[in-house]
């Protein structure tokens, strides 16, 4: 079985004329399964951002590897992002087309059979519960509304990877949770999710594995329990804070973290 | 490139139902030109009608200044007397609409503008001296004007003849216009006295049909209006063009990642070309529908008077010139999109993308005002240059002048700049810029001979920039000194300096192999044969671009000087260029393209860069032929020292074909054949005993 997302020694350098090169990436490795949410925990600037581009192929790796339903980020970008539903921060929606007509044109341009996309447009549309201001423009929708929209473009050709960057960042309290709820819906659908966050009680509510990730490194990899376990400490936020405590003391982390969770890391 | 035409037609739908969704689009683009361009045209018709009127309805003042007033009003009241007698008389403006008026500093009067004119009654040495006549108290402000019976009949000063001066204030426009008037009924006052004076002494004809010149246009009319039209016809289009597309373009890209929509584009399973290709039709769509729109918009303004065209526009271009012109515009409008959308690009904001419009709108406009230039023919450098060359295509077909293979080439070559652009562009969404303000990949962190293959384009741009600065101080200087600054200066210098930039070894990148022994042989065939072939290919170029003899003689003079010895002519001429630019072109550039480019291409692009580095149209042909070749050698026998052999030789039996004046361009069509055959020997032999250049991409991938 191919493994939905698999990461391995991934890393991303960029040039600055001022301080010379920077490791945004050094050396990630990981694995996503499927029906997982597997989370990406790091302050911001710890190269989460940077990671999730690299896999939605809009930044190329410096060196390692990086697969996507077995297709390689670099060779084969436009089979990746087939298989890739990718919503951020950052991404928006075109506010001059309705709703409806967002979800038609992603549809169609993400290979959607033509005869298909107002049949599944449909079934979006009453799934997600926007079917009051289907036919408004998106300018005219407030952040809640947009919300829905924007995971229903990212989930319309029904890929089996989706990618959440700091997804609930700007979000009212209401509206955060409405997100979380979607996100645990496609999970249970089969979903393989990668979710990053700096906000430890969404990663404690929605990972199934937490990646720990500062100053480019993963410094630990596993589940939140086995994390509980090897740290001694009981909130996520403790044990974030005991890995970058450690990280800080000793940058590599082959030799900072437990062997277990190296293991657990790696996916092996 | 992987272009599917569903998917493109997917994203042009869907981005021109959000252009024509933008208001600001809308009224920036399309509604603020309908409504501003009649306004202005309406406008500066009324003003310039309204001036026209009042200037007309006037009565000018005008003072006499100096002794001798009595000719000056004698000659003022015969005008008035005339007019006054005239048909033209009861017509506003059409009578002596001039007052006299007293005052004792006339020329003082006229600075204050009191009044609008000044006349004077001089005895005259001749034209030289008049503003030397005028008092000293008048200043600078007051502009003398030549004496009206020169300038209105041309007729010859003679020393002592007395001469009235119109003195008036150019700054003015009352006083301009009245200077004029009154020089006009003087001078026609004048022509009518000669002329009574000639009748009453029994001259058989009237004087103004003494020595009568006509001139007689065998250009018609419709010719004659078509050259009018073609001169601003592309020019004015262009405006309108990249005026409609700039909003358009600027939305597309950069507006777009302002906003984040571009990153959740990338993030599908489109490609950049696709989206590119879409992109680009939306300008291009927009861009021609402004265009057309002003177009009509003009037209009406002639059909109802308010713009005065002369000329014949109807006759000039009737439909089946428009369907040519618009198919000739097409390229230019696709070359204007691609260049706008690259500037979207290429900004990281909206307001990045509109400061670097308006520069890049004027330079852009510069090409379209060849058809302006004097006696600028397609048949010349010209036809290289994109958008200057369909201008020109464009005026010589309103004129009624089909210079197919020209029109053709000229198409081609923007169309080819358009093409090139838009792929530019595709590349240029590729980049990870687009998205992040300033990120390099492992290449440019390493650097080293992998940054200089990304990066040898760019210097060969830098150092043939150079050599036309430095030619241009050294041009005319003696040969042996600009050959040792371009060779060893510009060229030896720049590949020291790149080999050591990007540490290069210099026997890898200089391919400073010993070749098989029987390549030597080949090399002997090949330069005969070469030179004979390429004397072939300069002949049959001369069926499009013919090349003056005029201009080869100037330059054979200039690079073989009499007063050089043979012996450092060949030095100069023939073992410099081979060890330099050799080491230049087959090596460096050759080693930097090397994985860029498949063979053929390679060989092809290594040769024509060596032809523009020739800096001269006749000798692009055939330097790019010879660089072809060499680079092909270069690349079968893995060496640079057959190149080297080639181009001395090469360069040395065109030396003694000057020296013994051999009749090169005179020969018969089988010595150029036999030429063929020889180098095809040559190449043969080449290709028996090959040794592949290492690192180059496999003839089939």
């Amino acid at each position: 079985m191919i493994t939905p997302v698999s990461v391995q020694n991934l890393a991303k350098a960029f040039h600055d004329e001022g301080r010379g090169e920077i490791r945004a990436v050094d050396g990630i490795s990981f694995e996503c399964r499927p029906g997982e949410i597997f989370g990406l925990l790091g302050a911001n600037g710890a190269g989460k951002t940077t990671t999730l581009r690299i896999l939605a192929t809009i930044l190329k790796p410096t060196s390692g590897t990086a697969s996507l339903m077995g297709h390689d980020v670099a060779k084969d970008p436009e089979a990746v992002r087939r298989n890739l539903g990718f919503s951020s921060s950052t991404t928006a929606l075109y506010p001059r087309l309705t709703a409806r007509e967002t979800l038609d044109f992603f549809a169609r341009i993400n290979g959607c059979p033509p005869k298909d996309v107002p049949a599944r447009v449909q079934r979006l549309i009453e799934r997600f519960g926007i079917g009051d201001y289907a036919d408004a423009r998106v300018d005219k929708l407030s952040q809640g509304m947009k919300q829905k929209v924007s995971i229903a473009r990212t989930v319309v050709h029904d890929p089996p990877v989706l990618i959440f960057d700091e997804p609930t960042v700007g979000l009212d309290v209401l509206n955060a949770i409405e997100m979380q709820k979607v996100i645990a819906q496609l999970r249970d659908e089969g979903k393989s999710i990668i979710f990053s966050t700096h906000i430890m009680s969404e990663a404690e509510k929605l990972c199934d594995r937490i990646a720990i990730i500062h100053r480019g490194k993963i410094h630990a990899c596993d589940t939140l329990a086995n994390l509980r376990t090897a740290t001694g400490q009981h909130y996520l936020e403790d044990i974030f804070v005991f890995f970058v405590q450690r990280a800080i003391q000793s940058p590599n982390p082959s030799n900072a973290m437990p062997a277990a969770i190296s293991e657990a890391g790696t996916g092996a | 490139m992987n272009l599917n035409l569903s998917t493109v037609g997917t994203l042009f739908r869907t981005e021109m139902r959000m252009v024509l969704r933008d208001r600001r689009m809308i009224i920036a683009s399309i509604v603020l030109p309908l409504l501003i361009t009649p306004l202005m045209f309406l406008g500066s018709n009324w003003s310039l009608k309204k001036r026209e009127q009042t200037l007309r309805q006037m009565t000018y003042k005008y003072a006499i200044n100096g002794a001798n007033a009595a000719p000056v009003r004698a000659l003022a009241t015969t005008t008035r007397e005339r007019l006054a007698g005239s048909e033209k008389a009861n017509e506003k403006g059409g009578g002596f609409n001039f007052e006299e008026v007293k005052c004792d500093d006339p020329l003082a009067a006229l600075s204050k503008g009191e009044i609008h004119l000044v006349l004077e009654w001089s005895n005259s040495d001749g034209p030289g001296t008049q503003t030397e006549a005028k008092p000293p108290a008048v200043t600078g402000k007051n502009k003398p004007t030549r004496p009206w019976s020169e300038t209105a009949q041309g007729e010859p000063q003679f020393a002592g003849a007395p001469v009235i001066r119109l003195v008036y204030r150019a700054d003015r426009d009352e006083s301009a216009a009245a200077s004029s008037r009154m020089h006009q009924v003087l001078g026609d006052t004048r022509d009518a006295q000669r002329a009574n004076l000639l009748k009453i002494h029994q001259f058989p004809v009237s004087p103004a049909d003494v020595a009568a010149v006509t001139a007689v246009g065998l250009a018609s009319e419709r010719q004659v209006a078509g050259v009018a039209l073609g001169r601003m016809l592309t020019l004015f289009l262009l405006l309108f063009v990249l005026t409609g597309g700039a909003i358009v373009a600027t939305d597309s890209l950069a507006g777009e990642k302002e906003r984040g929509t571009l990153e959740t584009l990338l993030t599908t399973a489109v490609s950049r070309v696709e989206i590119l290709a879409a992109k680009h039709l939306v300008v291009l769509a927009v861009a021609l529908l402004v265009t057309l729109i002003q177009t009509a918009n003009l037209l009406l303004y002639v059909s109802f008077k308010l713009l005065p065209v002369t000329a014949n526009l109807a006759a000039a271009a009737p439909p089946h010139i428009v369907m040519l012109l618009f198919v000739i515009f097409l390229p230019v409008a696709a070359l204007a999109s691609s260049v706008l959308l690259l500037i979207s690009g290429h900004a990281r904001s909206y307001k990045e993308a509109q400061t670097y419009f308006l520069p890049v709108m004027l330079l852009g406009l510069l090409p379209a005002l060849a058809p302006v230039l004097p006696g600028l023919s397609l048949r010349s450098a010209i036809v290289l240059l994109p958008v200057a060359n369909l201008a020109l295509a464009a005026k010589d077909i309103l004129a009624g002048i089909f210079d197919w293979p020209m029109i053709i080439l000229s198409w081609l070559i923007t169309a080819g700049a358009a093409v090139w652009i838009t792929r530019v562009g595709a590349r240029f969404l590729s980049t990870e810029k687009l998205i992040t303000a300033e990120e390099s990949d492992a290449v440019d962190i390493a650097g080293g001979p992998a940054l200089f293959e990304r990066r040898v384009l760019r210097w060969f741009a830098l150092l043939w920039a150079a050599l036309l600065l430095v030619s241009n101080y050294t041009g005319e200087a003696d040969v042996r000194l600009q050959v040792s600054i371009n060779l060893i200066g510009l060229f030896f210098g720049a590949t020291l300096l790149l080999l050591r930039l990007y540490h290069m070894d210099p026997r890898v990148v200089l391919a400073l192999r010993a070749p098989k022994p029987a390549v030597w042989l080949g090399t002997l065939f090949a330069v005969p044969g070469g030179l004979l072939a390429g004397l072939g290919m300069s002949r049959l170029s001369d069926f499009f671009l013919p090349v003056s003899t005029r201009i080869t003689e100037s330059f054979s003079e200039s690079i073989f000087p009499a007063d050089i010895s043979s012996a450092q002519l060949l030095f100069f001429i023939a073992v410099m260029p081979a060890v330099f630019e050799e080491i230049t072109f087959r090596g460096l550039l050759l080693h930097g393209l090397r994985r860029r480019l498949h063979p053929a291409a390679l060989a092809l692009v290594v040769g024509l860069v060596f032809g523009i580095f020739h800096m001269a149209l006749f000798r692009f042909i055939p330097t790019a032929c010879l660089g072809i070749m060499l680079a092909a050698v270069t690349m079968l026998t893995g060496s640079i020292f057959p190149a080297m052999l080639w181009h001395g030789l090469n360069n040395a039996a065109g030396l003694l074909a000057f020296h013994l004046q051999l009749p090169e361009n005179d020969l018969e069509p089988t010595c150029y054949l036999a030429g063929v055959g020889m180098l095809a020997a040559a190449f043969w032999i080449f290709w028996r005993n090959r040794t592949p250049y290492p690192g180059l991409r496999p003839w089939r991938s």
